[in-house]
């Protein structure tokens, strides 16, 4: 057991001891310390832009969602988190293209209603509102699940000690519900962080532009991991307050006495206003950038066969990936209390920028291609590399629900098994992983959302003649071929989907003590 | 719950190893003859159909990965002498330098290819060569702007066009290209006051691709445009009506580069040094460069053939009748690095 936790600390960490090696070499890139600095200050404005709105767009639409009845709310609940099966990239497709000052929309109003004004979806306010759009329901589904799980006693006693419903949200429900905000909000930052595609295609400018350039114009890698090493550190700083906010957060207390909430009725135009917020937010993050991607490419005639076979590998590495990753996540969790460090520092890839990733991956790929006779071009090595490099990228992903679903054990349990006469191994896969085993199936999930919508290290390992639907649209995309990029965009939000609506849907079950939910 | 999960979790797994077992065809061993394995950063369907016809004709199977040439480039290093890689192809002759800069390409003397391609489109030792050209050109407002106020790339850095200027990121590498040649064409001081102009010019931060550009001309955001001649051309002819409709008013200048002509660049390939399949490497570049694959690249992708001896096939062909300068196309790699720097120093994003 700890053995096969070493090598799951081993393979996520592996790419990282990549890039801080190439940082100590000699090269140097010609890049001006005043580039630098406005790729640096870019990254953190996007990173505080992105935090922000999915802080607030994800908490409102959670409060409102638990707390309330309005028109549409059952459907709300869970279509809230639907913009998780759309590849960034994709939204940044849709968006830079509708709102293109020539694009056809734009060219429309300049002639009709003669208004030339459109957002400026090119732009860092534009990459910030995609990004966010993207990934608010990181935040949406961690506060609804922490207001599903949390007592309405703390508010109710809040009200009946004389607060206004207002009153009670802002002094006792918010400060409850700050650690699944905080973690909401730090995975969504560091999805920010990660995200290359959707932030170049819009071309803002930020660290990794920098990472890029040193490393392939200048032809300097040693200068391009230097670069990235302050990526790695705030990924790290990230992945503690994200373990910090959850210090403390036992709800033991508030489950054993926990009754449901009453939401309340909002009437007449509060109703209103409350159905138009969550379905302006389910339009802008999924349902106008998205239509308009299909819109555009309903006149396209792909060659489907293709699109057909890149569809099965993305579903197949996307199965293989999500085991894979979530095998070795368990095997670090249940050993988590005994090596936490290490557990933390496997996460890191996930908040680590693609190009920066890519770096780090070479660097044992290459070991692997040179080592093994024949591994270059071996169809089965190729996909054992894509699939290590899945695990290396989202054990973060996988490793956030499981130790989750393992905190329901409790040690009580474990050394009733140990008692009874079972090892460590034995205690684990007879208690521990049974309890676990819906956090386990919502932890394959995750990553296989995950997988069909990488990008870049699924380009620079995979083996001859596979493709999958991210490439592919990649491809279209740097043609400057948008429509063609619409069908294999689309077939990624279909193959994804319904991965999304059963997570989501699974948080709607869960409730204190209700032994499968585990989100 | 745990039995469901189980029985998911097997399901995924057989999906896997169906998924795994699916490819459809499995490259060979390096012994084997009749392979030629592409690492290749063009993605157009009609290259695909191209490789279709070399099989046809050849009986030797095309082994592809796509990517774009920065991180095939990248992945061609990490695989080192075992890589499997006998082709590499790209756009751009300073893609086609990173490579050969990286020791990712061997020379090769083809007499077939030497005859074929002229010496200012290929590497002088051999390790890549220059397959098809486009030259990067101006798109103009032909309401506003008069062609003879474009005859120059000075031009487009003079302030006839102060904020009437729009233009892709410093990270495009045709635009790395196009300042490499200004470098060698001008020297550095002069292309240094050069990039200053163009970003005064500037209408808008630099956005988008070239198609982007073109477009933005026809929408009123600036009067002319750096761009690729074969997205232009494309749009002047392609399926999409409001496309072709911008090529109406936006239409294509050729200026003189010291008065020798217009800049062009290529898309090309070579030989990777470690190349298992050699022989069958070069003879899929010498397919490239034969009549029949010219035509049928320019006709499908509306670049200009790399071998002259080919005339251009329709609709390229309207455009073909411009003087190409005769620098070397191998000159702009090695000053990468000189133009980003002077770009950036500008303020060219």
């Amino acid at each position: 057991m700890r053995l096969l936790a070493w090598l799951a600390a081993a393979v996520a960490i592996a790419p990282l001891i990549g890039v801080v090696a190439a940082a100590f070499g000699e090269g140097r890139a010609d890049i001006a310390a005043s580039d630098l600095i406005r790729y640096a200050l870019t990254s953190v404005a996007l990173a505080v832009m992105v935090a922000l709105a999915t802080a607030v767009l994800g908490s409102v639409s959670a409060w409102l969602v638990v707390m309330h009845r309005f028109p549409g709310r059952s459907v709300f609940a869970w279509a809230l988190a639907l913009p998780l099966a759309a590849p960034a990239f994709a939204l940044a497709y849709g968006y830079a293209d509708l709102f293109d000052v020539a694009g056809d929309l734009r060219t429309w109003m300049r002639a009709v209603p003669g208004i030339d004004w459109g957002p400026q979806m090119r732009s860092l306010p534009g990459a910030a509102f995609v990004l966010s759009m993207a990934f608010y329901p990181y935040v949406y589904l961690t506060v609804r699940a922490a207001l599903v799980n949390q007592s309405s006693q703390a508010i109710e006693a809040a009200r009946s000690l004389g607060c206004s419903p207002t009153q009670a949200l802002f002094r006792v429900g918010l400060p409850l519900l700050r650690p699944a905000l905080a973690a909401g909000v730090a995975l969504a930052v560091m999805e920010t962080l990660a995200d290359f595609g959707a932030v170049q295609f819009l071309s803002v400018q930020t660290l990794t532009t920098g990472v890029v350039r040193s490393w392939l114009v200048y032809g300097s890698l040693e200068s391009a991991a230097r670069l990235a090493l302050p990526l790695l550190a705030a990924a790290a700083v990230l992945l503690w307050i994200e373990r910090l906010s959850r210090k403390g957060r036992t709800d033991e207390a508030a489950r054993a006495r926990w009754r449901p909430i009453q939401p309340t009725l909002l009437k007449g135009g509060r109703g209103v206003m409350a159905f138009a917020f969550c379905l302006g937010l389910l339009t802008l993050g999924l349902l106008l950038p998205v239509g308009w991607l299909a819109f555009n490419a309903i006149d396209i005639d792909p060659d489907w066969g293709r699109l057909a076979r890149a569809a099965g590998h993305s579903l197949g590495l996307g199965l293989g990936g999500a085991v894979a990753t979530v095998i070795l996540a368990t095997c670090l969790a249940l050993s988590a209390e005994r090596m936490p460090v290490t557990a933390r520092i496997s996460s890191l890839g996930y908040a680590t920028p693609g190009a920066v990733m890519a770096i780090g991956l070479l660097a044992p790929a290459s070991l692997v291609w040179q080592g093994v006779p024949g591994a270059v071009s071996g169809l089965g090595v190729g996909l054992m590399l894509l699939i290590y490099a899945y695990a290396a990228r989202l054990m973060a992903a996988a490793l956030e629900p499981v130790e989750a679903g393992l905190t329901r054990v409790t040690p009580s349990m474990v050394a009733a098994a140990r008692t009874l006469g079972r090892g460590e191994t034995g205690a684990a896969l007879s208690v521990r992983l049974p309890i676990a085993s819906g956090a386990l199936l919502t932890a394959t999930l995750v990553v296989f959302i995950d997988v069909v919508k990488e990008l870049p290290a699924t380009l620079i390992l995979r083996p001859f003649n596979v493709d999958t639907l991210a490439v592919i649209a990649d491809n279209y995309a740097r043609d400057e071929r948008l429509p063609n990029a619409g069908w294999p965009s689309l077939m990624i939000v279909a193959l994804t989907l319904p991965a999304v609506i059963w997570l989501t849907r699974k948080i709607t079950a869960s409730r204190p003590g209700d032994t499968h939910g585990h989100a | 719950m745990q039995m469901r999960t189980k029985l998911i979790l097997s399901i995924a797994l057989a999906a896997f190893v169906a998924a795994c077992g699916q490819g459809t065809s499995t490259p060979a061993d390096k012994a084997e003859a009749g392979v030629v394995n592409l690492y290749t950063a063009r993605h157009y369907d009609s290259d695909r159909a191209l490789y279709d016809r070399f099989t046809e004709q050849t009986g030797i199977r095309v082994n592809i990965i796509e990517g774009n040439a920065d991180q095939l480039i990248a992945r061609m290093g990490s695989e080192g002498s075992a890589s499997p890689a006998d082709v590499f192809i790209t756009a751009d002759a300073g893609a086609l330098w990173r490579a050969q800069n990286a020791n990712l390409l061997q020379p090769t003397s083809s007499a077939t290819l030497n005859d074929a391609i002229p010496a200012n489109l290929r590497d002088p030792q051999g390790r890549w060569f220059g397959l098809n050209r486009r030259a990067r050109i101006i798109a103009y407002d032909s309401t506003k702007v008069q062609p003879s106020e474009i005859d120059t790339y000075e031009d487009i850095a003079s302030p006839r066009f102060r904020g009437r200027l729009c233009v892709r990121s410093a990270d495009s590498v045709y635009n790395l290209s196009l300042v490499g040649a200004l470098i060698e064409a001008w020297g550095p001081e002069k292309t240094a006051e050069w990039t200053r102009g163009v970003v005064a010019n500037m209408a808008r931060p630099p956005e988008g691709g070239d198609r982007d550009q073109i477009r933005a001309v026809n929408a009123g955001v600036c009067e002319i445009a750096l761009t690729n001649s074969y997205y232009f051309i494309r749009m002047a002819n392609g399926e999409d009506a409001a496309d072709r409709a911008v090529t109406e008013k936006v239409k294509l200048a050729f200026p003189s580069l010291a008065g020798q002509g217009a800049h062009i660049n290529v898309s090309g390939g070579g030989v990777a040094a470690n190349a298992p399949n050699r022989e069958n490497g070069v003879r899929l570049l010498e397919f490239l460069a034969s009549p029949e694959a010219q035509t049928a690249v320019s006709a499908g992708n509306n670049e200009f053939p790399g071998n002259p001896a080919v005339p251009v096939p329709a609709p390229t062909n309207a455009y073909a009748d411009f003087t190409a300068h005769p620098m070397s196309v191998a000159t702009y790699g090695p000053r990468q690095a000189k133009a980003q720097s002077l770009m950036s120093a500008a303020g060219w994003r």
